[in-house]
């Protein structure tokens, strides 16, 4: 194909696609509904969301159950699985597999691939991992021109050491470690008491990072760093530990996308960053897709860095279906482009005029719902993947199959895809489902709305459960469930 | 069994065996994997599914150490329906450790040769199957194990192969024996060519391998996950290797004492073909050891030159040869005596 120079040619060619493209993780939340756009399109996932009915996703039918260690432990076993490596020979072409994307990868996963002959969406495993440090984010972001938090970089080795360092930053801290999601490795001292709760994990670290305690909102914001440029999606809002939805303090739970949630001053410096921020990766080596989160103090409407993910997150589901992603292309399609072989000039500070209308962000919201009680029990029912229509007295009711968010029309409407079905264990933090829905879940507040309780409790009343009797099969379970660690499988 | 007698002390075993003639793997093949399954399923996963290999890992290993053999592999994991861990386990790269007892010998002389041996095992665990394949334009004629796998056998070269555990603990990464075997036969004509098997492609656990040609060679490899092969011109093999290591196991299967008897009997001028086969059925050789697993289920013996092969029970022989061979189920019960209805 000749060079692609407008989106016309971009989605004419995804839309013509020959070569097998995957998305190989648990389940295919991340990416859903991409396969719209891009033929030969193909899931692989380890958990069916869908019972079958998805024919864009493969599920290998012999499984065991096992104590996976992470996300990255469940692609290297699906890549290793024969139904997998049939089903992706099947569709090769002589020793070419096809491309493939991750949420989570390691060097395995790549010696696989190799083998296999996929080639990987992604800058390599060992430069994401060093993308991935907090430490790292901080000196790219300061050489980018984005601020993080006031903050020292250092070792700490006691209470006194950590005060000495700060001394500029006040008593209130916070302080994180190089690696870790959802809250696990962040930790707010603000006095001797609170630091040895965490001394252990905090002196373990060659270096960690210690910010000043500021009142903050947690915002979510999706780019893709291409040769053109960095394109950028809209901010986003961060749900964060809401004890309906997740155990884990500090936990992620989901996002809202609406372009009220910040001013506009803040959305524009927030993009402006995420622009320069991209810039800085591409000169580090690292390209495609990535998010940022940033903190914005609610007193001084100053943008902090927060955090870089140099992968697809949670928040893709969302950055992939507004409407500036009809309009032009979904954010993943520039990532899928630039890991193509294609030579192409586009127009990127046009797309990011665009998108940073207004008009382009339609109101989405979406919620992880996890099993928040303590208890362990054998999931006996669970609510279908598909639209669901709430009634005016809060009852629910199946309405059809999708596999599209987009499926879920207003506000009454709301599309579920099941994690956790029937002959599952539900375990405190297993995740029961994700719900996304039109419109806010959250007040001005930042407070879960009277719709989203309504939603949240009627999603879990569509669960049921048979307790476990035996004390040594639950111990069992638990362990098959919950494997080695509670991690995050999206 | 004879009534009156304390349960568990006396045992009543029944094993059928059964010769099968298929030369291109095909429903014969596939009705004795989904008839063994069952049983071999829970073994495998009897660690724990995660500590047997992926199937990638096992494809790999076979790719790597005996390439000619994918093909065949490639249509027995079709013919079991192409499932992940059949596969894995079909592979039997790392599989579950396991032990067994067996003595075996050769005779050679300047007018024939001769391998016989006993396999002494629960016979519970023992498949049963003497299988007449053709898979890879040679013809075999073994004693079956893992499915496909060779616990002893021939090819139409006349190489004669057999195998006993070697009498150690240590496991490691490699194979188990009988696809070791498999290969040699399906791809070996000689002593010196099974000998380069032995010595290059590795074994999970201790065993000592057996080998003998129509020329009158042979071989005893002792191999093992933690050292080279040893590759001798050692005509008898029990269950240890050069020194003891496991002395309950040896205690347990008299290793020394059948070793020695065998050795007196093979380097005896006056041993004939006869006086060896008889001596595998009766004690120290014959073993009645039901009520540990050590007991001997068969012994089988292998003529390389002439292309013959028999399986015996006390009071009942089985001659096979590869133009010869009969389909037909032949129930051995393993009471204090092994004895054939």
């Amino acid at each position: 194909m000749s060079k692609i120079t407008s989106i016309a040619d971009v989605r004419r060619h995804f839309r013509n696609n020959q070569e097998p493209i995957y998305f190989i993780s648990a389940t295919n939340f991340n990416l859903l509904g991409i396969g719209d756009w891009v033929s030969n399109f193909r899931h692989i996932n380890y958990i069916d969301c869908f019972e079958g009915q998805q024919r864009n996703v493969f599920v290998p039918k012999e499984k065991f159950p096992r104590d996976f260690e992470g996300i990255e432990d469940i692609n290297n076993y699906l890549l290793e699985h024969k139904e997998v490596i049939d089903f992706l020979q099947s569709r090769s072409t002589g020793d070419k597999a096809g491309t493939a994307a991750f949420l989570m990868f390691d060097e395995h996963t790549e010696e696989i691939c190799k083998q296999l002959g996929l080639k990987i969406a992604f800058p390599p495993a060992t430069l994401r991992q060093r993308m991935d440090n907090k430490i790292e984010t901080v000196r790219i972001g300061n050489k980018a021109g984005v601020p993080s938090v006031p903050n020292v970089l250092a070792k700490v080795g006691s209470y006194q050491e950590l005060c000495e360092v700060s001394k500029e930053l006040g008593s209130d801290l916070v302080v994180q470690t190089a690696f870790g999601d959802s809250g696990h490795t962040t930790f707010f001292i603000a006095n001797e008491e609170d630091y040895y709760k965490h001394a252990e994990e905090i002196e373990a670290e060659p270096e960690v990072k210690i910010m000043k305690r500021i009142n903050c909102r947690g915002s979510a914001i999706e780019a893709c760093a291409t040769r053109c440029g960095t394109v950028v999606g809209p901010l986003m809002t961060e749900l964060v530990g809401f004890k309906t939805l997740t155990p884990y303090k500090g936990g992620w739970c989901g996002n809202e996308m609406f372009s009220g949630a910040f001013t506009e001053e803040v959305r524009d410096k927030a993009r402006d960053y995420t622009f320069q921020f991209g810039e800085a990766l591409r000169e580090e080596g690292y390209r495609g897709y990535f998010e940022l989160d940033f903190l914005i103090d609610m007193d001084t409407d100053d943008v902090y860095l927060g955090e870089l993910n140099p992968r697809v997150t949670g928040a893709s589901s969302l950055t992939n279906v507004a409407a500036f992603a009809h309009s032009d292309i979904p954010l993943f399609l520039f990532h899928l482009l630039e890991f193509s072989d294609l030579d192409f000039d586009l127009d990127i500070d046009d797309i990011n005029e665009r998108w940073a209308h207004p008009e382009s962000v339609d109101s989405w919201s979406q919620l992880v719902i996890k099993h928040t009680d303590e208890s362990v029990d054998l999931l006996t029912q669970a609510p279908k993947t598909g639209v669901w229509r709430m009634s005016d007295d809060g009852s629910i009711n199946y309405d059809h199959y999708s596999y599209h968010p987009h499926a879920a029309e207003n506000e009454q409407e709301a599309f579920f895809m099941r994690i956790s079905g029937a002959g599952d264990f539900r375990y405190e933090g297993a995740d029961l489902g994700i719900l996304i829905t039109r419109g806010r879940l959250m007040d001005d507040d930042f407070n879960l709305n009277e719709r989203a309780k309504a939603w949240i409790e009627a999603i879990r009343g569509e669960y049921a459960g048979q307790a476990l009797q035996d004390p040594v099969v639950e111990g069992v379970a638990v362990s098959h469930a919950i494997g080695g660690g509670n991690f995050k499988i999206l | 069994m004879s009534a009156g007698r304390a349960p568990g002390i006396e045992l009543d075993k029944a094993l059928t065996f059964r010769t099968v003639h298929e030369e291109q793997a095909g429903p014969k093949w596939q009705s004795l994997f989904d008839y063994h399954w069952p049983a071999y399923e829970p073994w495998y996963l009897s660690e724990g599914e995660r500590e047997r290999p992926s199937y990638l890992e096992c494809f790999n290993a076979l790719r790597h150490y005996m390439p000619e053999l994918l093909d065949t592999y490639r249509t027995l994991c079709a013919l079991n329906g192409g499932g992940d861990l059949a596969s894995r386990l079909l592979s039997l790269y790392r599989p579950p450790p396991y032990i067994t007892g067996c003595s075996q010998a050769v005779l050679a002389r300047p007018s024939s040769t001769v391998l016989a041996r006993n396999y002494d095992y629960p016979p519970e665990l023992c498949e049963g199957t003497i299988l007449y394949t053709r898979w890879n334009q040679r013809r075999v004629i073994a004693m079956s194990d893992c499915l496909w796998g060779v616990l002893d056998g021939m090819n139409d070269s006349g190489l004669a192969v057999s195998l006993a555990f070697g009498g150690r603990k240590v496991v490691g990464d490699g194979f188990g024996a009988p696809i070791i075997l498999r290969y040699i036969l399906e791809f070996c004509d000689t002593v010196p060519e099974a000998a380069a098997v032995l010595e290059r492609v590795p074994t999970h656990m201790a065993y000592n391998i057996t080998v003998t040609d129509a020329s009158g060679r042979y071989v005893t490899a002792m191999i093992a996950p933690d050292r080279r092969a040893n590759i001798r011109r050692v005509a008898v093999a029990t269950n240890h290797q050069k020194k003891i290591e496991w002395y309950a196991h040896a205690l347990a299967s008299e290793t020394l004492i059948r070793e020695r008897q065998l050795s007196i009997l093979v380097d005896d001028d006056a041993t004939t073909n006869e006086r060896l086969i008889s001596a595998f059925s009766a004690p120290p050789l014959f073993r009645h050891d039901y009520q540990r697993g050590l007991g001997t289920v068969y012994t089988s013996v292998y003529y390389p030159k002439e292309g013959l092969v028999e399986f015996r029970w006390p009071g009942r022989v089985l001659d096979l040869s590869f133009d010869k061979f009969r389909e037909e189920q032949i129930i051995v019960r393993y009471g204090s005596r092994g004895l054939y209805s």
